[in-house]
């Protein structure tokens, strides 16, 4: 056992080795881009026109100086702020009602001691469609929702949450796979029906554990609203877009700082909350 | 403390205050004016019943092969990149290189810092910011995955250096190790595992990062997707999403085939 597990590590190095050279190869090599030419005296020109647009530099109106602009700005936050709570009320409401059955011992009915022929396919097509859900980037399903839906802060709460769904599913039944089964396996002997074993046996020990991960993607899918408006669906990224495609470069400033604000309160209350639940 | 701590009627609060937040949420679309497009349930049936029958010929295929190597190669190049700098920086900002107190409180302080913004703005922002001041380029979307992931990495080494236990540490200091041999010899080989399998774990979420770079122009599955969306070709978007599921999920599989071999 010892030398096959020796092998597998040196064969996962090298692998990754090659993977690495072979991809800076293809960059390099096949794409031929050349850093040189990204440094290039034109191009630091149009950085720091760039840079200089971004910081207002002999602009005559400044939005990031601007109390209009400001208020305009605290709107959108608020909005994203809206649009990121929903995406995750969304993905843990679709989560409660499929992490049972996603569990393995729940579907090989160690847990509840009750063996049902159908829980298998139940649990592996709610596991694929876990796997399905977070393989697509956000982008991508917001790009689909928005053929469905209008433009606003619903469709980008509703990609989001498409996407988060299949992570906190994963989480969240790997916790109740952890579970210690005496506890339920006891109410499932003395009679409790499934509803009693799920309000009394499981969430009682899970549900610290699923707050803790909820709160986690909470703030992942805070710093991602702004990609999703990107496309369309809403709040600051919508607003980021239009200022770029108009170049008003002052805006996108003011904007960058209200989405960097909103992503720090995130960190600091998921940081502060997971203190509070160890 | 534990939630279980919680007497049963401040979980209820919590409960509410959570429902709250998320009914004001919902408070926020305009419900009354309608929220699907006129057209919206057809193509929502369409794009659903499109799964079944994905475009699957050769020169589809072959595109899609080739889009899913460029996303694989960005993401791998990126994060040799990122590996790098969260190395380094997570190095740092644990603070064990420094020898007094006051020192490390800067290198941690500042250093964290760094990590925090590095992080705190989405790759994609970042590609955007890259090519609008260097235009296109494979390089905007290799350092634009490099400089968060990097910060994510950096402040998570930081973190798993910090929980070493003592110990282990001192007694290498009762040797005589410099600080530079108690990192090499005493916190490194302690936290490799983890930072391994953390490390995979960032890896298929760089290959995902990777394939929404085309939304600022640069190629891959994302852009292929975007292309096809545009045709209201749904066959092919689902080609191409399922080849990047394909991919996220054979690295997963590698990263939880390495976990299981470390943990014996």
């Amino acid at each position: 056992m010892k030398k096959r597990k020796f092998n597998f590590m040196w064969f996962s190095f090298y692998a990754f080795l090659l993977l690495i050279g072979a991809s800076w190869y293809f960059v390099i090599g096949v794409e031929k881009a050349s850093l040189t030419e990204l440094f290039s005296n034109e191009n630091m020109e149009y950085a720091s026109k760039f840079f200089k647009g971004l910081l207002g530099v002999g602009e005559e109106e400044i939005a990031f100086l601007n109390q209009e602009s400001w208020s305009d700005a605290f709107t959108l936050s608020i909005e994203t702020l809206q649009m990121s709570i929903m995406a995750i009320g969304f993905s843990t409401i679709v989560m409660f009602l499929t992490v049972i059955p996603a569990a393995r011992n729940v579907a090989d009915g160690s847990m509840t001691l009750s063996k049902k022929w159908y829980r298998w396919f139940v649990f592996g097509l709610i596991r694929i469609s876990y796997i399905f859900s977070r393989a697509i980037p956000e982008l991508v399903w917001a790009m689909i929702v928005i053929f469905i839906f209008k433009p606003g802060i619903l469709p980008g709460a509703i990609a989001l949450a498409l996407h988060n769904f299949g992570i906190l599913g994963k989480l969240c039944a790997e916790v109740i796979e952890d579970t210690d089964s005496r506890p339920i396996r006891n109410l499932a002997s003395s009679g409790a029906n499934p509803a009693q074993i799920l309000m009394y046996g499981v969430f009682p020990t899970v549900l610290p554990k699923f707050l803790t991960y909820i709160l986690y993607r909470w703030e992942v899918i805070m710093r991602t609203t702004i990609v999703v408006g990107f496309v369309g669906a809403g709040g600051l990224g919508q607003q980021f877009k239009l200022s770029m495609s108009f170049f008003h470069y002052t805006e996108i400033t003011l904007l960058l700082i209200c989405y960097l604000i909103l992503v720090f309160i995130a960190d600091y209350i998921s940081e502060k909350s997971r203190y509070f639940v160890k | 403390m534990s939630m279980f701590s919680f007497d049963l009627h401040k979980r209820k609060i919590l409960t509410v205050f959570l429902l709250l937040l998320f009914v004001w949420s919902l408070l926020g679309v305009k419900w009354q004016d309608g929220v699907i497009h006129a057209s919206g349930v057809g193509t929502a049936s369409e794009i659903f019943m499109a799964m079944f029958t994905p475009e699957l010929s050769a020169n589809i295929l072959a595109l899609a092969f080739e889009s899913s190597w460029i996303t694989l190669a960005y993401a791998t190049a990126g994060m040799s990149l990122a590996l790098v700098l969260g190395l380094v920086f997570g190095i740092l900002a644990s603070g064990v290189l420094a020898t007094r107190k006051s020192s490390r409180t800067f290198l941690k302080g500042s250093f964290r810092g760094l990590l925090g913004f590095m992080r705190a703005i989405h790759e994609l922002v970042w590609a955007w910011l890259f090519v609008a001041s260097f235009g296109l380029s494979p390089y905007a979307a290799i350092f634009a995955l490099a400089i968060p992931y990097g910060g994510i990495l950096g402040r998570i080494f930081a973190d798993m250096i910090n929980d070493v236990p003592n110990e282990p540490i001192q007694a290498l200091q009762a040797a005589g190790a410099s600080k530079l041999q108690c990192l090499f010899y005493g916190y490194l080989p302690s936290v490799k595992n983890s930072m391994i399998s953390y490390t995979m774990y960032r890896y298929e979420c760089a290959i995902r990062s990777s394939a929404i770079m085309s939304f600022v122009g640069l190629g891959g599955l994302g852009y292929q997707i975007q292309l096809s969306l545009d045709d209201l070709n749904y066959d092919e978007v689902w080609t191409f999403m399922y080849f990047l599921t394909i991919i996220v999920v054979l690295i997963d599989g590698w990263s939880s085939l390495l976990r299981k071999r470390m943990a014996k």
